[in-house]
């Protein structure tokens, strides 16, 4: 499985106590220049870069044609007032996960709503914490044997990044886990 | 705007319950982060990153508000955790 790294994710996810857990998860992680730029803070710039080391992540190819498809996708979202505005990092993550046909594991809000209208875009599979964790429960990287045990994870996580989750979603995650669970 | 983006522009527009849905969690969201705020550590701090953490308050935008204090998003984020503004997804 390949996975695509915003910069909002990667901050956050770099703060979590289980945050090498996320390397069972995926063969193989993007990240864009531009995101690396943005981080500036000891912790994320340690775990991006022994992430990079490792080998697990990688640098993504960007080329023209992805250079095109940006100025395309900035077009249609930004000469629209009712969608909300995103900046040139957040496109370029979901650019490449669709060409990669990869997950993106993103916290920006943005994001999430373009993936709920754009047409091209409607396919693309995109993770924050809560579903990353969800996932390393399917893997067998968290292992448990109730949702109680799921939800520790997932407050430990809010705590270290200071984070909530939606209780709407979180309840959503805790039935198809409670299925899973039941298998 | 050539007439091929405009005419790509409207295909994209969300529909009517999409944008009331988004405004309605937009309007949870900022209640929250309002309501969790450290408004102490808020006010004590120089303007431009002052007025960025209000901004991220009210809209949760990271990049934006990053950009109002003239840091990256991973700086502004560090204030974030220290303003006590949860991250709301």
């Amino acid at each position: 499985m390949i996975g695509v790294i915003d910069a909002c994710f990667i901050i956050d996810w770099s703060r979590y106590r289980h945050r090498d857990l996320i390397k069972g998860l995926f063969d193989i992680l993007y990240i864009h220049e531009e995101i690396l730029a943005q981080l500036r803070s000891e912790i994320s710039i340690s775990f991006t870069s022994r992430l990079l080391a490792e080998g697990k992540l990688r640098l993504y190819p960007w080329t023209q044609s992805d250079e095109d498809e940006f100025l395309l996708l900035r077009s249609e979202i930004i000469a629209n007032p009712r969608i909300p505005s995103l900046e040139r990092p957040d496109l370029l993550c979901l650019i490449i996960a669709r060409r990669a046909n990869a997950i993106l594991l993103s916290e920006n809000i943005g994001i999430h709503r373009v993936i709920e209208f754009h047409p091209r875009y409607r396919n693309v599979k995109v993770w924050t914490a809560l579903e990353t964790l969800e996932h390393l429960v399917y893997r067998g990287l968290i292992t448990l044997s109730s949702e109680e045990e799921f939800m520790r994870f997932v407050r430990e996580y809010e705590q270290d990044t200071n984070h909530i989750f939606r209780k709407r979603r979180i309840e959503t995650c805790l039935k198809r886990l409670r299925t899973w669970l039941r298998r | 705007m050539s007439q091929e983006i405009e005419d790509l522009v409207k295909k994209i527009t969300p529909c009517k319950e999409l944008l009331r849905k988004w405004i309605l969690e937009d309007e949870e969201a900022r209640e929250i982060r309002r309501r969790y705020a450290n408004w102490e550590f808020i006010k004590n701090q120089p303007p431009k990153v002052r007025l960025a953490l209000t901004y991220l308050i009210e809209s949760g935008d990271l990049y934006k508000a990053a950009k109002i204090a003239d840091l990256t998003i991973d700086e502004l984020n560090e204030l974030r955790i220290k303003a006590k503004i949860p991250n709301i997804t």
